[in-house]
């Protein structure tokens, strides 16, 4: 794959100095080699680390990046899992976290607007005072509402309460060519035209810079319980879920894991959950009296699948205990064993939620022939399921049947009518399998990001434009002198 | 290809089992007030994986980062992979001190140590001996508050404590904090020397030495704490406190000796009416006085401490106590920060032996 390389030169970071001011801007080795990483496998370095104030000097920046072609990389928290914060062909991280003011609450509204670097938990807990919240994905703690409208991002709560997407009425947009737009409304419905707020949600920093967002706010639930069931075969599991949903019953969570992951997270936090094959976690909330009889359903079609431990807890410190012991999977897994790490590999696939227990036996069946930890979990109520490959990150052997694997694991997802991203998003490390998945959207996507941004300013050669496959700019040690790229793409399909 | 960073090399498996999630960062009180990631846990982790992989080499900016960093753990706490981020930090300064690194300040602190055995040079500081059964470990910081230390120990007499007092030397632990690990090795040797322990717990008046001295000795040390709380009984309380206070956690105290409870007791014996902070217990915040950040950047360290006051002036306390010299003395500079800008008179800050002192019979 041919990089044409977008790089800030020194004329233009001068320029750059000069609408931030000195403080805003950073181009020492340490900033740019840290701003190079994220949450993800992949890393390269940028020209400059900039931290705007506002829109005003985003717009300017942008419409230098236009006169100078250099690349521009807007961030949030750096938490994102796919490489949307890599800058592949050089130039400048727009970190957008000092940007952070919670502008207005409005109860009354049913709507909230924030600047993008606001963190998820730290609105909820303003939120939480007037008894609303926004459902957040497991890292809400770090990351941030721009991140997440640019990613659509959502977590466990998303079959009951839906993905950020669902919560987006309106925003503020500088444009890759520098104009300042607001897009959407603060109304709760509008039928004004293009609903163009929703374009720029999932873009992944490719069409544009948020630097406001107005959110539908949803009210906290009176009261929620959880039911947990252990079951001897994660297939048995998968089918609980399935028959769940088909009552029908939308418990608020419903989650799934399997025996490694259930051994990951006892160890990494003590919470003691019974070794099994598979386990659900299941919590429903709502009116006290709907939520008793939603656990009762629940906890009937567990025990007709087989579970052979089941609990139930009211206790809202136990129930946050057993969330934030889930919300830790990918941590856990990570130190799960001393020689292996957790990569970002097959993260966050989605199945019709008929077909989660077709998937997970064949994630297992899948880890067994390359004999690699493939550990599934996941959003399961939603059909979004999770794998994370364990390896030795310095070990090309594990990095080639890690790839393999890989492949059967998304081959099947799409033949179950699945998609290779339910959550996390494209950028570098799905882009291969989402062209797959995507064949005949990708003109017409590729056609609004040449109109908008016709000089390819805004983090390019993401999704459809990353043409190559996700073995390159890894972080990982993997033969330092040639940590760039790891393989050819020939050399993979071989 | 072998690193020339033999001694950051070992902790490799941390940074590649650091899955860069970012749950460190809101937790950091340097990154919460500098903003920029690599002022963050998770930044100084890559500066390191940066280094042994040959790719950084340590300039100015670099080691900055490194040292701006008050080893206060609530990175580790809250790190759900259970990395030792704290650890690769010191490795990272016993690296920089190595290629001569050091700043006037620390070097200064380091010279104290190994000229006079006290980090400020104080020679003429020193209690009489005493030969009682219990080997207690005065510190730097409490020989320099004389006064206040002899009302301590005065205290702990009172409470039927019979200490054993020695001309005492710095126990090493600031060396070890800034990363000179030959010096720190010597101190160690020279404590050895002159502090020998017997069959009975040490106890501290510093949280830092609690932690340090249990580690060098490998026998439990005691805070002092620990031992008022289980002799101070309510009879013995004279003048009681009958005021609303907060209590700051200093991070040794807290997330290193695991000491949390026995404050709240003791303050709660004294008739305080108890508010906490936002951020407290296992949670607290550094008030910026930790890791020798006051050695490396006084600066950055009282801005933490204003934002730590800024947590207890919230709480609507009459007072803020703590139990550690050193977050005695950055809250109280804090306070008068604060109280400047605001044409207010500052929160009072005072040492929970110093309460317990003036409270009981």
């Amino acid at each position: 794959m041919k990089i044409i390389e977008k790089r800030a030169g020194p004329d233009s970071i001068a320029r750059i100095r000069k609408i931030v001011g000195e403080d805003r801007i950073r181009t020492s080795q340490a900033d740019l080699y840290v701003y190079g990483f994220d949450a993800g496998m992949h890393r390269a370095i940028p020209d400059a680390v900039v931290r705007p104030a506002n829109a005003g000097q985003i717009s300017e920046i942008l419409k230098l990046a236009n006169e100078r072609d250099f690349a521009v990389i807007p961030r949030g928290a750096g938490t994102a899992l796919c490489g949307h914060n890599t800058p592949v062909a050089g130039g400048i991280i727009l970190d957008l976290q000092s940007m952070n003011r919670i502008k207005e609450i409005s109860p009354g509204d049913l709507l909230c607007v924030v600047e993008p670097g606001v963190v998820c938990d730290n609105l909820n807990e303003e939120l939480k005072t007037c008894r609303f919240f926004i459902p957040g994905p497991a890292s809400s703690e770090a990351a941030t509402l721009g991140g997440m409208v640019a990613t659509n991002a959502s977590g466990d709560k998303a079959l009951k309460y839906g993905a950020t997407r669902d919560y987006v009425l309106g925003m503020e947009v500088v444009m890759p060519t520098g104009e300042i737009v607001r897009y959407g409304t603060r109304t709760l419905k509008n039928a004004s035209g293009y609903q163009m707020e929703k374009l720029f949600v999932g873009m992944e920093g490719t069409l544009g810079v948020i630097t406001e967002i107005t959110l539908k706010m949803a009210p906290l639930p009176e009261k929620t319980a959880a039911c947990t069931a252990a079951f001897r075969e994660l297939v048995d599991a998968g089918q609980a879920v399935a028959d769940i949903i088909a009552v029908p019953l939308f418990p608020a969570q419903l989650e799934i894991m399997s025996e490694i992951c259930v051994r990951a997270v006892n160890k990494a936090t003590g919470l003691g959950l019974p070794e099994c094959g598979g386990f659900l976690l299941i919590a429903c909330d709502g009116h006290p009296e709907a939520v008793k009889d939603e656990i009762r359903k629940v906890r009937e079609i567990c025990e007709k699948n087989k579970a052979f431990f089941m609990d139930y807890t009211e206790d809202p410190k136990r129930i946050a205990e057993l969330w934030k012991g889930r919300k830790q999977m990918l941590s856990a897994l990570s130190s799960l064993k001393p020689e292996f790490v957790t990569v970002m590999l097959a993260d966050d696939m989605a199945v019709p939620i008929s077909k989660v227990p077709d998937a997970v036996k064949g994630f297992l069946e899948i880890q067994d022939k390359y004999d690699i930890y493939i550990p599934p979990y996941g959003h399961a109520g939603d059909g979004n399921l999770h794998t994370k490959v364990l390896l030795d990150p310095e070990n090309k052997e594990h990095w080639l049947q890690a790839e393999k694997a890989v492949k059967e694991i998304y081959d099947l997802v799409l033949k179950l009518g699945g998609t290779v991203t339910g959550e996390h998003g494209v950028a570098i490390s799905k882009a291969e399998y989402f062209r797959k998945e995507r064949a005949d959207a990708i003109p017409f996507m590729r056609a609004i990001k040449r109109t908008l941004d016709p000089k390819n300013i805004l983090n390019p050669y993401k999704i459809f434009d990353w043409e190559d496959t996700f073995l390159h700019l890894l972080r990982y040690p993997v033969e330092y002198a040639e940590a760039d790229r790891l393989l050819s793409p020939d050399e993979v399909r071989k | 290809m072998k690193s020339k960073y033999a001694d950051l090399e070992k902790l490799k498996s941390e940074m590649l089992t650091c899955t860069m999630c970012g749950f460190c960062k809101n937790v950091c009180p340097v990154f919460l007030d500098v903003g920029w990631d690599t002022g963050s846990p998770r930044g100084r982790m890559t500066l390191a994986y940066g280094l042994i992989t040959g790719e950084l080499e340590p300039d100015g900016d670099l080691v900055n980062r490194i040292f701006q960093c008050t080893q206060c753990r609530d990175c580790a706490r809250r790190c759900p992979s259970s990395v030792k981020c704290p650890d690769v930090v010191l490795s990272a300064r016993r690296e920089m001190i190595h290629r001569g690194q050091a700043v006037e300040s620390q070097k200064t602190v380091a010279k104290n140590i190994r000229t006079t055995g006290n980090i400020f040079a104080e020679l003429e500081r020193e209690f009489p001996e005493e030969h009682g059964a219990t080997p207690l470990f005065i510190g730097c910081q409490h020989l320099s508050r004389t006064n206040s230390t002899k009302k301590n120990i005065a205290l702990l007499k009172k409470l039927g404590v019979s200490p054993r007092i020695v001309r005492e030397v710095c126990c090493g632990f600031p060396l070890e904090l800034m990363g000179f690990e030959e010096e720190h090795e010597k101190q160690v040797e020279r404590l050895k020397e002159t502090f020998s322990v017997n069959e009975a717990p040490i106890l501290t008046f510093c949280p830092g030495c609690k932690v340090h001295l249990e580690k060098i000795f490998e026998k439990e040390a005691r805070h002092v704490l620990q031992e008022i709380n289980d002799r101070l009984t309510p009879d013995k309380i004279a003048k009681p406190l009958n005021t609303k206070v907060t209590y700051h956690d200093p991070c040794d105290l807290s997330r290193g000796a695991k000491i949390v409870k026995e404050p709240r007791e003791i303050l709660s014996k004294l008739g305080g009416t108890l508010i906490e902070m936002k951020f407290a217990k296992d949670t607290s915040r550094c008030c910026g006085g930790g890791g020798s950040l006051l050695a490396w950047d006084g600066e950055l360290s009282d801005r933490l401490a204003v934002n730590r006051m800024q947590e207890a002036l919230a709480t609507g306390a009459d007072m803020i106590v703590t139990a550690c010299p050193t977050c005695e003395q950055t809250l109280r500079k804090a306070g008068r920060n604060v109280a400047d800008k605001m044409g207010t008179k500052p929160l009072p800050v005072y040492h929970i032996l110093d309460l317990v002192f003036r409270a009981i019979k």
